[in-house]
């Protein structure tokens, strides 16, 4: 148990004030439309949904699952947690995509992409999934914050798991996504505060960034420097098979649409950004900050296992970076540190519930049961599905811990079962909803046989994690490309419509031939300049920009490039590695490049649709205005 | 409580959610989304 001052209440009762009350102000933005109660009208600018990407990156559980795998692996377990490199190449390929399409979720985006009652089934299949994985992910954040409670102040799990979610309801109900938004960038701030405080308190605990290092060369464990310090090819708890698969999952995985479970709050993000060039800058920022604070922890996770080395029992070490900060900071300070806790809490509770109010309200209640339902009155269903996940997930929460914990295991088996297809219906016109239903289904067979029940029979070994995803990936693949070659390709109507749209990525041959014999897209000219077309093109016009090129190609390669140069860089300058200034710096002179190369035509791809953003705004506020002046006409009357 | 049991169980719940997605999403269809198609179609 922790002891609070007065002080620290103060300080925690303070940001609580500022967090929820800072969200709660934007409640007259929220009521104005559906579009304003999920994606706050389309109109942020990229800084907002970026603080908004790094919030909902940590939640409470985020700290202990990081410390687990920095304290058990060292420095190379920096790549579990590069899974969040999935934004690299997604910021500028499927964000770019999706932001094109309008639709509100990737359920939405299904019937955008694919026609007829295959596409119908997805979205339903879809949003079905979401609610239940936004009340599961509500549940066990829930619970650890939960246990935060429990181990700071003695009180009841379920202590922990009500008030702060019943908190958060209170502006998510009220803002919508406006106070999601807002108060993920208050709570961004502070967290970004507390986690820098810890490092550095840390850190001078063990007596400066050189002596952590100096302390693991005596002990025998430098190894715990090395971020590729593999114990073989194959063999090892760390093979270089497994981190290459790491690399693959995440990074190729950019290219498609639900390859991580991230991608579906992230849709959120992307949406509610004011341009394409909004949305993309967001998303990589946003992932950019979030292998910042990877660093961040890393280096003070050592520098707990310095102080702490011979902790067995996982439960124990994970609780590290919560130890660091309640048992090292000075009185007062502590209750800055709590206050970030709940920060971080809150900004993953709030985005969740109003995301799976989102799938609710747009792909269920709009969709299937009223489709004519008024802007007002899907708001109140929004508020209602809020409100009905904050329940359900109290309930699954307490009544299911054990089950929670487990079907983390299982859910990660589920985006291995599905994560080609998930990249195949962004890049390959001829893949079909039916395809892709197949591949969900085949997972829910594949994955049980592959992970227990061949095994089990003895007809496979065991196979490690990465053998597993290779081999669910292959099976799955074995239904699903049958399955989409023996049914009919989706309507060329509804293809040439969606790709004019969006302009994907990939292999779209007849789609675009057919679009240009339609007259609907101009055929790909190569831009005539005299002396031939420089290395770095940066002046385009729309039309040209909404092509593929070389600089996207580019920005493709060098974005993954300048995450990894980060993740390494920052943990091992704040270990006092001067090869991890020069890292820094090679990530910096890297993201400044990136930035050279693709936003001239970032620029150019927004600027058609920033005035299309603005008519639908200036039609959405005409809208509204009638709606509420026909409704006070009806009240006075 | 078993290792397999409870991934089971887990699994079989979001599955469950999800097939009653696809169930609302079929019944949405043949009520309101089949017969709009069709009426623009016969147009």
């Amino acid at each position: 148990m922790v002891t609070f001052t007065g002080l620290d209440w103060f300080w925690a009762g303070a940001f609580l004030l500022l967090m929820v009350g800072g969200a709660f102000f934007f409640y007259r933005l929220a009521r104005r439309s559906e579009s304003d109660f999920f994606l706050a009208g389309r109109g942020l600018p990229w800084w907002l949904p970026a603080s908004s990407v790094f919030s909902t990156h940590t939640a409470t559980d985020t700290p202990m699952w990081v410390t687990g795998v920095i304290y058990a692996h060292g420095l190379r377990g920096l790549w579990y947690t590069f899974f969040t490199a999935w934004t690299a190449i997604a910021s500028f390929v499927s964000a770019r995509i999706f932001r094109r399409s309008l639709a509100y979720t990737q359920a939405e985006w299904q019937v955008m992409r694919f026609g007829g009652l295959g596409a119908e089934l997805l979205r339903g299949w879809m949003a079905g999934w979401q609610v239940f994985m936004n009340m599961f992910i509500l549940g066990w954040v829930g619970i650890a914050m939960g246990k935060v409670g429990s181990l700071v102040f003695g009180w009841p799990v379920w202590v922990g798991l009500v008030i702060p979610s019943a908190i958060t309801a209170i502006y998510t109900l009220a803002a919508g996504y406006w106070g999601v938004v807002m108060g993920d960038f208050l709570q961004g701030i502070v967290a970004i505060f507390a986690i820098t405080l810890v490092t550095l308190v840390g850190l001078s605990a063990v007596g400066g960034p050189a002596e952590v290092s100096a302390r693991l060369v005596e002990m025998g464990d430098a190894w715990r420097l090395d971020v590729f310090a593999f114990t073989g090819l194959f063999t090892g708890d760390f093979p270089v098979a497994w981190w290459l698969t790491m690399l693959v999952i995440a990074v190729v995985g950019g290219f498609g649409m639900g390859t991580s479970i991230d991608w579906y709050v992230e849709a959120q993000r992307i949406q509610s950004a004011k341009s394409v060039r909004d949305a993309s800058y967001g998303l990589w920022a946003g992932g950019a900050l979030t292998l910042v604070r990877n660093g961040f922890w890393a280096a003070v996770i050592l520098a707990f296992f310095v102080l702490a080395p011979n902790i067995a029992d996982v439960a124990d070490y994970e609780l590290g970076w919560f130890r660091m900060g309640f048992e090292l900071l000075p009185v007062g300070m502590v209750g800055v540190f709590m206050g970030a806790i709940l920060a971080i809490h809150l900004s993953t509770i709030s985005s969740h519930l109003n995301l799976g109010a989102l799938y609710f309200t747009r792909d269920l209640y709009q969709r299937y049961i009223n489709p004519k339902a008024s802007e007002r009155t899907l708001v109140w269903m929004g508020r209602a599905a809020t409100f009905v996940l904050l329940l359900g997930s109290f309930f699954y929460g307490l009544m299911m811990e054990e089950i929670t914990a487990w079907l983390i295991f299982a859910l990660w088996l589920m985006m291995a079962g599905i994560w080609l297809p998930n990249i195949l219906q962004v890049v390959w016109w001829r893949f079909n909803a039916w395809g892709y239903l197949a591949s969900w289904m085949a997972n829910l067979g594949v994955s049980w046989l592959v992970v227990w029940i061949l095994p089990a029979f003895g007809v496979i070994p065991p196979l490690p994690d990465y053998g597993q995803f290779w081999l669910l990936m292959a099976l799955g693949a074995a239904v699903f490309i049958p399955a989409t070659l023996l049914t009919r390709p989706e309507k060329m109507d509804h293809l040439v419509h969606y790709y004019v749209q969006t302009r994907p990525l990939g292999w779209w041959g007849p789609v675009q031939r057919e679009a240009e014999r339609r007259g609907l897209i101009a055929p790909e000219a190569k831009p005539v300049q005299v002396g031939g077309r420089p290395l770095i093109r940066r002046t385009w016009t729309p039309e040209e920009a909404e092509g593929w090129s070389r600089e996207d190609w580019i920005a493709i390669v060098l974005s993954p490039v300048v995450y990894a140069l980060i993740i390494i860089g920052v943990a091992r300058l704040l270990l006092g590695q001067v090869d991890g200034a020069l890292i820094t710096l090679g990530a910096l002179v890297g993201a400044f490049a990136l930035y050279w190369v693709i936003d001239p035509k970032l620029r150019a791809v927004s600027v058609e649709y920033e005035t299309k953003q603005a008519r639908y705004l200036e039609e959405l506020e005409r809208s509204v205005r009638w709606d509420e002046s026909a409704l006070d006409a009806r009240v006075e009357g | 409580m078993d290792r397999g049991l409870v991934t089971l169980i887990g699994m079989s719940i979001a599955y469950v959610a999800s097939f009653a997605g696809l169930a609302f999403a079929y019944w949405g269809w043949k009520k309101h989304l089949r017969p709009e198609a069709r009426k623009e179609e016969s147009r």
